[in-house]
């Protein structure tokens, strides 16, 4: 599967934007809409275009699964610290930090989950995409 | 002292740590991983010795699951000491004999057999020194598992296979009922130790007076009936003979199908009161004794016949817990255990030597294996309860038990009791007979001719066995304290003695050797009354049978049910969803009748939305082509994003417009392998479900939103509202279905991208596993 040139010359601007746009709507996700499911279905979407537009020779060299398996670790270590710490399995807390320039940074530690999310989210549709798009050859 | 009531868990703990170093260290070991499980076992034992000189008060309990009274808590009361002192002390004996008797096997194996035998010695001192019910019955399961990994440990062959199948069946289905039992006892009392049962009278009452006594006692007796393999589950215990020697003797003889029994003996004082539990002990343990007897007589199989006479001896002991006497278990499960391992040892030393166990193939043998012959002679006069052995005090002091009375009667009147048992003394005498003569006397058979005595490293552990089975009878005062000492009746006092001072025990014991004697003599005669007996179906055929009517059941049910029809799943998926959903609805009675609709409130370009929704809805089922369908279900999704839209939704609407791409990449990728599709005609019955399924569901759909979005029922929006004051507060975070993914309902979301990666990793498997075999 080998995109047409127009596609091509797109797919070089959009898909590093998509990717950047979902890093955003990531980050943005504990109070304005967005979150780790969209923005990985997002950068999944950005992953189909490349795959559309470039063919899957390049992108089945890397191990998508693993994508998704370290999402998974990451996720499941967030809710197991506190359960190690005595208290319940998932219960998230709210890190603050006064960083010079930036002043005072909120982070609640359910981004660290919501980042497992966006890798399992991702990591999962490029691995069938690119295993999907490899079935024909 | 604290540190001694920490040899209670260490005692049950120590096989277990030991059989996962086994299943290590077998690796380089091999055929000396045995040493591993004398050591351990020892260990155990000699823990179990210090519990008992330290007295009977000794108790550990820790916090487990506080929320249901569950402890992990253990008690050295002196019966469970001295099954524990028994498990600990044959185990001992079995590891020094495996070490010698296993052939040349792969160290893989090896280490699975020891490491099953030793988690197999943990669970069974678990269930010997447990207090809490629920820890008993974990043990006893884990007995089970073990259990069936031993009797299968040869399973090339297929009757070892199914031999350790029906065994775990049977018994884990006793443990199951068991468990049902003891949930009953725990709530009805509150309490699920078994020290508080027995000695609190209050809260025997409470279970007594209890609608569900009955039921409780049934379960738990049901329990122990299969573990101890009862009439009518006797029948698993002679199929488990498939198993190694040692772990036939181990089990089979001196442990696990004690368990049973054990287990009676925990709840006579808390089920004795009630007429059930002498009516329902008493006439089975007498059938399973008669039974057992008759059987060992006529079984050609050395270990079959032994078999055999275990469960008699299980279903006396049963007989007399029914009949309230306790004080007679230690004694009686002591003697059986010292002659029974000694005989399973002798077999399995023949076995060896011989390379055949049907006693028709063998006869004198007495000159080429003499230390084996005397062994048998030894364990075979203890069985036949002949003077001066530990079996005659046994068989004494239950014939002068009989004859003095019993503190519960069944429903089988005394002298039917007494008679009976003597018949059956007489058949386990005549077997002891046809053991001694028919393997070591008379002409030297072919199989005989090939053998040879074997070394110390077989003999040591029956030998010892034997040698307690002559010794603890002549040291008959020292045995009476023992046995007296660790008898679950309270206050008991037995005076066994190898001069009897009453003349009643010692005419029935005469009677009872004639009559065996007569019964060997006759032996040919009875042979030939059994061959020409109509054969009645066995509980085995019966068994068979109903296993696989289970089998044929379940395939019948799964071809049908999963019948590998994707519309089918679906239909019947969605089919229950909407079921639920509508009775709620009907039980909460609120209905989408109740919400007015207004249509001025429907604006023209809502109107115009949903049409074009309705139109690219039927193009999806009316389309002829995949890729028709495809497009239009696509163009479907886009046009709901649109919807969102309208209602100021962005958060939805991003998350749908990216759902929609995405999937719709997935469809055209899949299409492309997808053979051509061609309209098919549906049956008008298969096309009528289709389409009320689908109603239902757009109803059901339509009538949640509906209702949700009504002012008029607002607890149905407070949970929305809920969500959206706690999110900031709570969680930090303004954007609520996003805190609601990650914080909230964290736990869901957890499940659900477990699912997803599994998913993911059976794609990627499945495909490179179709690629790489194409």
């Amino acid at each position: 599967m080998t995109g047409d040139p127009i596609l091509r010359t797109v797919s070089r601007f959009a898909v590093p934007w998509t990717v950047w746009v979902s890093i955003v709507i990531f980050m943005q996700g504990h109070n304005m809409p967005g979150g780790g499911f969209v923005a990985g279905v997002m950068a999944g979407a950005a992953g189909a275009m490349y795959l559309l537009a470039f063919g899957t020779a390049k992108a089945a060299r890397f191990p998508w699964w693993k994508v998704s398996v370290t999402g998974l670790l990451i996720s499941v270590t967030t809710g197991t610290v506190p359960f190690l710490m005595g208290r319940p399995y998932m219960q998230h807390a709210i890190w603050h930090f006064d960083l010079p320039v930036i002043g005072l940074y909120e982070l609640p530690t359910a981004t660290f989950f919501d980042l497992g999310v966006y890798l399992i989210v991702l990591g999962t549709l490029m691995t069938v995409f690119v295993e999907l798009a490899q079935e024909g050859r | 002292m604290p540190q001694l009531e920490l040899l209670l868990p260490a005692i049950v703990f120590i096989p277990f740590a030991a059989a996962v170093l086994a299943l290590w260290l077998g690796r380089f070991a091999g055929q000396r991983t045995g040493i591993l499980m004398v050591l351990a076992a020892a260990a155990s034992f000699l823990g179990c010795l210090q519990v008992v000189t330290a007295g009977a008060s000794l108790g550990f309990t820790r916090e487990w699951i506080p929320g249901i009274n569950v402890a992990l808590s253990f008690r050295a009361d002196p019966y469970g000491c001295f099954f524990a002192l028994l498990i600990s002390g044959i185990g001992t004996l079995v590891g020094i004999y495996s070490v010698n008797y296993l052939p040349a096997l792969t160290p893989a194996r090896v280490s699975r057999y020891y490491a099953a035998l030793l988690a197999f010695m943990g669970a069974m001192l678990g269930v010997a020194l447990a207090d809490d019910l629920i820890l008993l019955f974990i043990f006893w399961e884990v007995t089970s598992l073990t259990s069936f990994l031993l009797i299968g440990f040869w399973y090339e062959q297929e009757t070892a296979r199914k031999g350790a199948l029906t065994a775990l069946l049977v018994t884990a289905l006793g443990g199951l009922t068991m468990m049902i039992g003891f949930i009953i006892v725990g709530t009805t009392t509150g309490s699920y130790s078994l020290r508080a049962l027995t000695e609190q009278a209050a809260l025997r009452e409470r279970l007594v007076g209890s609608p569900l006594f009955m039921a409780a006692l049934l379960l738990i007796v049901l329990g122990a009936m299969t573990k101890s393999a009862q009439w009518p589950f006797h029948f698993w215990l002679p199929g488990a003979m498939v198993a190694p020697t040692p772990v036939s003797t181990y089990l089979h003889a001196a442990t696990m199908v004690w368990a049973g029994v054990f287990l009676l003996g925990r709840f006579l004082p808390i089920f004795g009161t009630s007429p059930a539990w002498a009516g329902i002990l008493v006439p089975i343990g007498l059938a399973t004794l008669l039974l057992g007897a008759v059987e060992a007589f006529l079984d050609t199989d050395l270990k079959g016949i032994l078999a055999k006479t275990t469960v008699a001896t299980l279903g006396l002991v049963t007989m007399l817990y029914g009949l309230g006497a306790a004080g007679q278990d230690a004694l009686q499960m002591f003697s059986h255990a010292m002659y029974k391992g000694a005989l399973f040892l002798v077999v399995g030393i023949v076995e060896h030597a011989t390379h055949t166990r049907d006693i028709r193939d063998l006869g004198g043998l007495r000159h080429k294996m003499p230390v084996t012959f005397f062994l048998c002679v030894l364990g075979a006069l203890s069985l036949a309860g002949v003077w001066p052995t530990f079996g005659f005090l046994a068989k004494e002091a239950l014939y002068a038990q009989l004859l003095a009375g019993t503190p519960l009667s069944g429903l089988v009147p005394s002298w039917l009791l007494l008679a009976l048992t003597v018949l059956a003394n007489a058949l386990l005498f005549a077997v002891a007979c046809r053991l001694v003569f028919g393997v070591f006397f008379g002409a030297p058979t072919e199989a005989a001719r090939h053998s040879h005595e074997v070394g110390p490293g077989l003999w040591l552990s029956p030998m010892i066995l034997a040698g307690l089975s002559l010794g603890l009878g002549v040291l008959a005062p020292a045995t009476s304290a023992i046995v007296s000492h660790f008898s679950s009746g309270p206050g008991t006092r037995l005076t066994l003695t190898l001069a009897p001072d009453h003349l009643g025990p010692v005419l029935l014991s005469v009677g009872t050797f004639l009559l065996g004697f007569g019964i060997y003599r006759g032996r040919a005669v009875l042979g030939r009354m059994r061959s020409s007996a109509p054969g009645a179906p066995t509980m085995q055929a019966l068994w068979d049978k109903g296993m696989d009517a289970v089998t044929t059941a379940a395939i019948g049910f799964s071809v049908r049910w999963q019948s590998g029809s994707l519309r089918w799943y679906l239909a019947g998926s969605l089919a229950f969803t909407v079921g639920l959903s509508a009775l709620a609805l009907q039980r909460a009675g609120i209905s989408v009748f109740q919400v007015p609709i207004s249509l001025q409130e429907m604006t023209w370009y809502g109107l115009t939305l949903c049409g074009m929704l309705g139109f690219t809805a039927v193009m999806v089922a009316r389309s002829t082509t995949r890729v028709g369908a495809a497009i239009a279900l696509t163009s479907n999704g886009f046009l709901t994003a649109l919807l969102f839209v309208v209602y100021r939704s962005p958060d939805i609407l991003l998350t749908q417009i990216l759902i929609e791409t995405v999937s719709t990449i997935f469809l055209l990728l899949i299409l492309y392998y997808l053979p051509v599709f061609r309209p098919e005609g549906l049956p008008p019955m298969r096309r009528f479900v289709n389409v009320a399924v689908s109603v239902a569901v757009g109803a059901t759909m339509f009538s949640f939103i509906m209702l949700s979005t009504s002012p008029q029922f607002r607890e149905l929006k407070n949970l929305g509202v809920d969500y959206l004051t706690r999110s900031m507060a709570q969680a930090g975070g303004a954007n609520a279905v996003n805190v609601i993914i990650v914080d909230f309902r964290a736990i869901d979301t957890n499940g659900e991208i477990t699912v997803l990666v599994l998913v993911g990793l059976l794609v990627y498997g499945l495909l490179r596993a179709r690629r790489k075999s194409a």
